[in-house]
C-alpha cells in the first residue's frame, strides 16, 4: 500500500531571491524514485489545507533525503519559507510517471527555465553509459539555482534574460545553436508553458524526442479529482489527461499547447 | 451495545462514511492507499450518458478552510463505468452508489435505466449541473423541476433512489419536500456552494469557468443548518455533507438529522481521510457504547429568540 508518509525538515533556506531549498528527512524512504517525480506536501494549518505540489529536485538513498526547491509565489509558498528546522510535515512521494530513458539513448540534454531547474538535479541516474548536459535559462544572476549541483553531473550552459550570467537570451535558442555540438540522443524539459512553445518552434523538423514537464494546479494528486488535466493529443482525438498521475512527463509532441 | 451499521432508504450500510462523489474518482486511486471495504459506501464520480470532457484548466484553487472548483463533470460516461469500473467495485465489500448527471430529464431516465443494475445499491441524482431546455439553470434550483426530474425516473430507477440537493437555493427545505413528494426515498445534501474567486492584479477569475463550486470545513455551518432543515421538513432520511473532516464533525451532522454522511473535499485534501475518519468513529462509538443511529436528529434547539436567520 502507499502511505502519506511523515517528513521532517533538515533546512529550509532561500538560496536566490524569493527562492528556498528544502531538504527533508524521511524515515521510511521510498525504494525507487526518478527524476520528474513530484511530492506532494501538507502545510501544517487550518486555512491552508490542499496540498502543495513540488518536483523532487533531488533525493539521496543513502541519507534518506529528499531536496525540494520553491519560489514564493501565494500564500501557501509564504508560509512554508517560515517553517524551521525539526518541524514534521505529512507529504505523498513519489507521485507521477517521472522520466524514462530507453537503453538507446546515451546523452542527454537537461533543459531547465527558472524554477524548472529544480526538476534537473534528480534525472540523472546512477548508470554509467549516460551523459547529461545542462542548458539553464535565469531572469538574472539572482535567480540562479542549482548550477554547482548540475555541474557535477556534467557540462552545464547558462543563459539569462539580462545577461547577468552566461549568455544573453533564451536558453532555447541557446540550446538549438548547441545542438550540432552536444548531439544528445533525447532532450528534456522543464519550465514555463511559453518556454515549452518557444522549444516547439525551434526544434520543428529535428529529430529528437523531446519530454517535459507540465505544471498544473492540483487537487488530490493521485488522480482521483480531476482538476489538474492537460490536453493531450491521442489516436482518438485531443483528449484530457491527469498532470498528477498520467504526467507530469509528456511528449512535447503530444501536447496541446 | 455500541453501532455503527445505518440503514438509509432499506440500503444497510456497515458505518455512515460515504465517500463524496467528484471526490473519489471509482475508487481505485485511493485503493492503493487503503483497502475500501473498510468504507460505509462509495458514491461514484457523476457520469453522463456519453463521455464528457469538462472544462479547461485551472479548474480549482484554495480558498480558505476550503477549495473551489469547475472540473465540468469530466467523466468516461456511464457505460465505461459499467465495463470497466462497476466489475471491479463489486469486488470491493461496500455500498455502490451510482451518482448521475444529465442535461435533460430525458437523460436522467436512461441513466437510470442504466445503472439499474446489479452492483449498484443506490442511486444519487445530480440534479445541480445545468439543464439544456432549462436555458442553462439547473434542474435543481426550482421546487417544481426537482419534483418533475425525481418523478420522471422514479418508476425507472429500480434501486433506492437519492437526490443530491444544491444548496444554491431560495428555500432548501421547499426542495427536499419536492423531491419527497417526486417519489426520491432520500435526499443528500448540500452539493457545492456557488463562489467566485478574483485576482485583484490581472482583474480576472483565477478559474476557467469563471465561478465554481465551494466545498471544503469553510461550508459546514452552512451544510449544517440546511440538514437540519431538511431533517424537520421531511420523512425520508438526509445525508449530511459539506466541510466533513473528522469525526466529530460526522456526529455533529448526525445530530443535525443525517442518517448517513458524505466525506468530499477531505480526500482530496487528504486520501487517508475517510479511513480515518472511519477508525475514529469505531473508537469513539465503544468508547460511549453508543448506538450511531440515537444520535440522529438530537439537536438540543435552544429556545432563541424569533427574529430572522440575518439578525446580529
Amino acid at each position: 500500500m502507499k502511505r502519506d508518509r511523515i517528513v521532517t525538515i533538515l533546512s529550509n533556506v532561500e538560496v536566490a531571491k524569493d527562492i528556498y531549498e528544502l531538504k527533508l528527512q524521511v524515515i521510511d524512504f521510498p525504494c525507487d524514485i526518478r527524476g520528474g517525480q513530484f511530492i506532494h506536501i501538507a502545510l501544517p494549518s487550518e486555512v491552508h489545507l490542499l496540498r502543495r505540489p513540488f518536483c523532487i529536485a533531488d533525493f539521496d538513498k543513502k541519507e534518506k533525503t529528499i531536496t525540494v526547491s520553491y519560489a514564493i509565489v501565494g500564500e501557501g509558498t509564504q508560509l512554508l519559507s517560515t517553517l524551521k528546522e525539526g518541524q514534521t510535515l505529512k507529504a505523498l512521494f513519489p507521485l507521477g510517471n517521472g522520466f524514462y530513458f530507453d537503453k538507446s539513448v546515451k546523452k542527454v540534454a537537461m533543459v531547465g527555465g527558472g524554477m524548472g531547474v529544480a526538476v534537473l538535479p534528480a534525472i540523472p541516474t546512477a548508470d554509467p553509459d549516460l551523459q547529461y548536459v545542462s542548458f539553464l535559462g535565469f531572469a538574472n544572476k539572482n535567480k540562479v539555482i542549482f548550477v554547482d549541483e548540475l555541474k557535477k553531473k556534467g557540462e552545464v550552459y547558462i543563459a539569462t534574460d539580462d545577461g547577468s550570467v552566461g549568455v544573453k537570451g533564451f536558453v532555447t535558442s541557446l540550446l538549438k545553436q548547441s545542438l550540432d555540438y552536444v548531439k544528445p540522443d533525447v532532450i528534456v524539459c522543464c519550465g514555463p508553458e511559453v518556454m515549452y512553445k518557444a522549444l516547439k518552434k525551434e526544434m520543428e523538423g529535428i529529430d529528437i524526442p523531446i519530454y517535459v514537464s507540465l505544471e498544473r494546479r492540483m487537487g488530490c494528486g493521485i488522480g482521483a479529482c480531476l482538476v489538474c488535466n492537460c490536453k493531450v493529443k491521442t489516436a482518438n482525438g485531443e483528449k484530457y489527461l491527469r498532470a498528477c498521475a498520467d504526467g507530469p512527463i509528456f511528449n512535447l509532441e503530444d501536447i496541446v499547447l | 451495545m455500541s453501532n455503527l451499521k445505518v440503514n438509509v432508504a432499506g440500503v444497510e450500510f456497515k458505518n455512515p462514511i460515504i465517500t463524496a462523489s467528484g471526490t473519489f474518482g471509482f475508487g481505485r486511486e485511493y485503493s492503493q492507499y487503503y483497502d475500501l471495504s473498510v468504507l460505509g459506501g462509495i458514491s461514484t464520480k457523476g457520469m453522463t450518458l456519453a463521455e464528457k470532457a469538462g472544462n479547461p484548466t485551472p479548474r480549482i484553487t484554495e480558498i480558505k478552510s476550503g477549495m473551489i472548483n469547475c472540473v465540468g463533470l469530466q467523466n468516461p460516461g456511464v457505460d465505461y463505468f459499467l465495463k470497466e469500473h462497476l466489475p471491479w467495485l463489486k469486488t470491493v465489500d461496500t455500498k455502490v452508489i451510482a451518482n448521475v448527471a444529465g442535461s435533460t430529464i430525458e437523460d436522467y431516465i436512461k441513466m437510470c435505466e442504466k445503472v439499474s443494475v446489479d452492483g449498484v445499491d443506490m442511486v444519487e441524482l445530480n440534479i445541480s449541473c445545468p439543464n439544456v431546455k432549462a436555458g442553462g439553470a439547473s434542474l435543481g434550483v426550482d421546487p417544481k423541476n426537482v419534483e418533475e426530474v425525481t418523478r420522471a425516473v422514479r418508476d425507472v430507477c429500480k434501486k433506492p433512489l437519492m437526490v443530491k440537493l444544491t444548496p444554491n437555493v431560495a428555500n432548501i427545505a421547499d426542495n427536499a419536500r419536492a423531491a419527497e413528494a417526486g417519489g426520491a426515498d432520500a435526499v443528500s445534501l448540500i452539493n457545492t456552494l456557488s463562489g467566485l474567486v478574483v485576482n485583484y492584479k490581472t482583474k480576472r477569475p483565477i478559474l476557467s469557468n469563471n465561478h465554481g463550486g465551494i466545498s471544503g470545513p469553510c461550508c459546514k455551518p452552512v451544510a449544517l443548518k440546511m440538514v437540519w432543515d431538511c431533517y424537520n421538513a421531511i420523512k425520508i432520511p438526509v445525508v449530511g455533507m459539506g466541510g466533513i473532516m473528522t469525526y466529530t464533525d460526522v456526529l455533529e451532522f448526525m445530530i443535525c438529522g443525517a442518517s448517513a454522511v458524505q466525506v468530499g473535499a477531505a480526500n482530496v485534501f487528504n486520501p487517508m481521510a475517510s479511513y480515518d475518519i472511519v477508525k475514529d468513529l469505531e473508537r469513539y462509538v465503544k468508547e460511549q457504547d453508543l448506538d450511531i443511529n440515537d444520535l440522529v436528529g438530537s439537536l438540543i434547539a435552544n429556545g432563541g429568540g424569533q427574529c430572522g436567520t440575518t439578525c446580529g
